[in-house]
């Protein structure tokens, strides 16, 4: 019998500045509960009874369980909390060692992002809370859990229904590595203060593993000149200049930039792409590290991310293998 | 927003203004020396020095009964402020306000407030009065969480909300209401999650760091300005000390290791790393702005200590405004 579902919902996502210097939505912390009591209700439709969930520090998780403490099995799993991102990379880890067969996420790209930092090829269902949110789709939580139900049932299996997307490692220079799942991209500045990134001036060097002129956020800036897929087996290196070529791109929701844009290159897998301090590397879509005057960051894209469960591919396949029929 | 040197030292003094303040008072209080209850803001100083560096006297702010920090970030002079601690007749005040009514109007600083939640809604009406005027001022209510479940933030949110006055209010949310963890007495954790019922936007900064509120409080201050409404402004903080002084009196209501937790993310240690890393200070110079400071410090106490106290005659005055 494969392992419980694994269930995080952060509940940082969705509240930072990009509120008032874009317009992005808020999502309050009472949804976010809502949404776990609907992903459960979906799993157990679709056979699952174990359950573990990040303890985070709003109890969010925790109260939707207790809603359905005496029809399933909760395991709160064991991390010493900092109500920070830490929260999410530890809670990965021990998802990882209780041997969770599925993932959900409630979040943006940045919880994500945490998540895989702690168990890189999670097998993973997605799901959207937060300001930017490419790597997480919309999908209503009930379908979304029903889908991982089905998986942490051993009725469907993993493989038939989910794709390893793409990540970027980041080796920074006499420093911990770090990761991104949509983009890494080198800014001006110092400082890594409210994380967000708004302004089109500040950028020097974006690495995106998919450019998609239908999304928002940086990787917006790459589709909406060359777009790449998530199937496709490269990426998207761009170089930003004041005297580039102008590209009118919503880098946040509800923010169109104009962006000067010197080159796009398509990159392989493994090919290496180097930046050098000063700046900050935000990935997708946060300052995360400074980098100091002369320090180097050597950032390579690979196909070794998690495994994303395809919501509608899995649902509809348990619809041929009737498994949603009751006599 | 551009961070600049000039104002990566401003807030850093600012900071520093304040911890040296607070500690120096909070000795005096425990060793009798100073009469009264100081509720004193070391921890929480990333939070006034960010906001206050974008106001000028013009700007207005209202603070609670832990507000010797706002007054320091705002400009308050050392003397003046030691001598009100004391009830001194060279005080702010008079010597009448003490440590929970301290105020400098001319600074834009209309008090703090031993009324928890009292003064969003003067701020509001300071609000009201920049818009009426026609002036580009702010003003800028500080409250902590606690505040948030009172009927008086709730009007005074509501009303600028309505009248999009230029009002940007600012939860400083430590984790306690007084001696009460915040999950025991509101069933939400996040403060921004009640700015949409208002119908304003809402955010959060950690409040830990001086920069990340610097420039957070940077743009719903510029948006308040250019008329386009009230924000609510989260900072998530901790106070260093107890509720009241700095020993407290004693209440097991949080545990060592979440104080020691916060105590590594001491947003004083962290702008200084920022200043050495980027060459703007070397530790050396640090030092001597820890130095001048606690040497204007020794000054101020010694002029506080010498002041007089009110005399009796004078218990009336100030009591009403009287135009």
């Amino acid at each position: 019998m494969p392992g419980p579902v694994g269930i995080v919902a952060n509940p940082a996502s969705g509240k930072d500045i990009r509120r008032l210097v874009a317009r992005a939505s808020v999502f309050d912390n009472q949804e976010k509960s809502a949404i776990v009591r609907r992903v459960l209700v979906g799993a157990m439709a679709a056979g699952a009874r174990d359950f573990a969930y990040l303890p985070d520090t709003h109890n969010i998780a925790a109260e939707a369980a207790h809603e359905f403490k005496d029809k399933a099995n909760f395991t709160e799993v064991q991390i010493t909390r900092t109500a920070s991102t830490m929260d999410t990379v530890y809670a990965a880890q021990a998802m990882f060692d209780i041997g969770c067969s599925i993932v959900l996420t409630l979040g943006g790209d940045g919880t994500n992002r945490a998540f895989a930092k702690g168990w890189q090829n999670v097998p993973l269902v997605p799901i959207s809370t937060g300001t930017n949110n490419v790597f997480p789709g919309l999908v209503e939580g009930t379908v979304a859990g029903a889908a991982a139900g089905l998986i942490a049932a051993g009725k469907i299996e993993l493989a038939s229904v989910s794709n390893q997307v793409k990540a970027t490692t980041i080796e920074i220079e006499n420093e911990e590595d770090d990761l991104a799942l949509v983009d890494a991209v080198l800014v001006e500045g110092g400082f890594v203060g409210a994380r967000a990134i708004w302004s089109s001036e500040q950028l020097k060097t974006a690495v995106l593993t998919r450019a998609e002129a239908s999304a928002v956020g940086l990787t917006a800036i790459g589709g909406l000149i060359n777009p790449i897929t998530q199937s496709d087996d490269t990426a998207l290196v761009i170089q930003f200049g004041p005297d580039g070529e102008l590209i009118n791109a919503p880098i946040a929701p509800g923010l169109y930039e104009p962006v000067p844009v010197i080159s796009t290159d398509v990159i392989e897998f493994g090919e290496t792409v180097t930046v050098e301090g000063p700046g900050v590397l935000a990935f997708d879509g946060e300052r995360e590290r400074v980098l100091r005057k002369g320090q180097t960051a050597k950032l390579q894209v690979n196909r070794n991310g998690p495994h994303v469960v395809d919501v509608h591919a899995t649902l509809t396949k348990a619809a041929h293998l009737g498994l949603f029929l009751t006599k | 927003m551009e961070l600049t040197k000039d104002i990566l030292l401003d807030l850093h003094r600012r900071m520093v203004r304040i911890r040296h303040f607070e500690d120096e008072a909070g000795k005096l209080s425990e060793s009798g020396q100073m009469p009264g209850a100081l509720h004193l803001y070391v921890g929480e100083e990333a939070v006034a020095a960010g906001v206050m560096v974008h106001l000028s006297d013009e700007d207005q702010i209202t603070s609670t009964h832990r507000g010797h920090g706002h007054l320091v970030a705002k400009g308050g002079d050392f003397k003046q402020m030691y001598a009100e601690l004391y009830g001194r007749s060279t005080g702010y005040n008079k010597g009448k306000g003490g440590s929970m009514h301290i105020a400098n109007v001319d600074a834009g600083m209309l008090g703090a407030n031993g009324i928890v939640a009292a003064g969003p809604p003067i701020a509001v009406g300071a609000g009201f009065s920049n818009k009426y005027r026609g002036t580009k001022n702010v003003a800028v209510p500080f409250f902590g969480d606690g505040a948030t479940n009172e009927g008086s933030f709730h009007e005074a949110a509501n009303m600028a909300a309505v009248w999009k006055l230029p009002v940007v209010f600012v939860c400083e949310n430590n984790g306690y209401g007084e001696f009460t963890p915040q999950a025991e007495h509101q069933a939400i954790k996040d403060i921004t999650d009640r700015a949409a019922g208002y119908g304003m936007p809402g955010i959060q900064a950690d409040g830990m760091d001086a920069i990340a509120v610097w420039e957070a409080a940077g743009e719903a201050i510029e948006r308040a300005r250019n008329g386009e409404g009230p924000t609510l402004l989260e900072c998530k903080t901790y106070r260093y000390y107890d509720h009241v002084g700095r020993s407290g009196i004693g209440l097991e209501y949080r545990s060592d290791e979440e104080l020691d937790e916060y105590r590594k993310e001491d947003p004083i240690p962290k702008i200084e790393k920022h200043l050495i890393d980027n060459n703007v200070l070397t530790a050396d110079e640090i030092q001597a702005v820890h130095d001048g400071i606690l040497a204007e410090i020794a000054e101020a106490i010694k002029f506080a200590e010498n002041s007089p106290l009110p005399d009796p005659s004078t218990v009336t005055e100030d009591v009403y405004y009287t135009g």
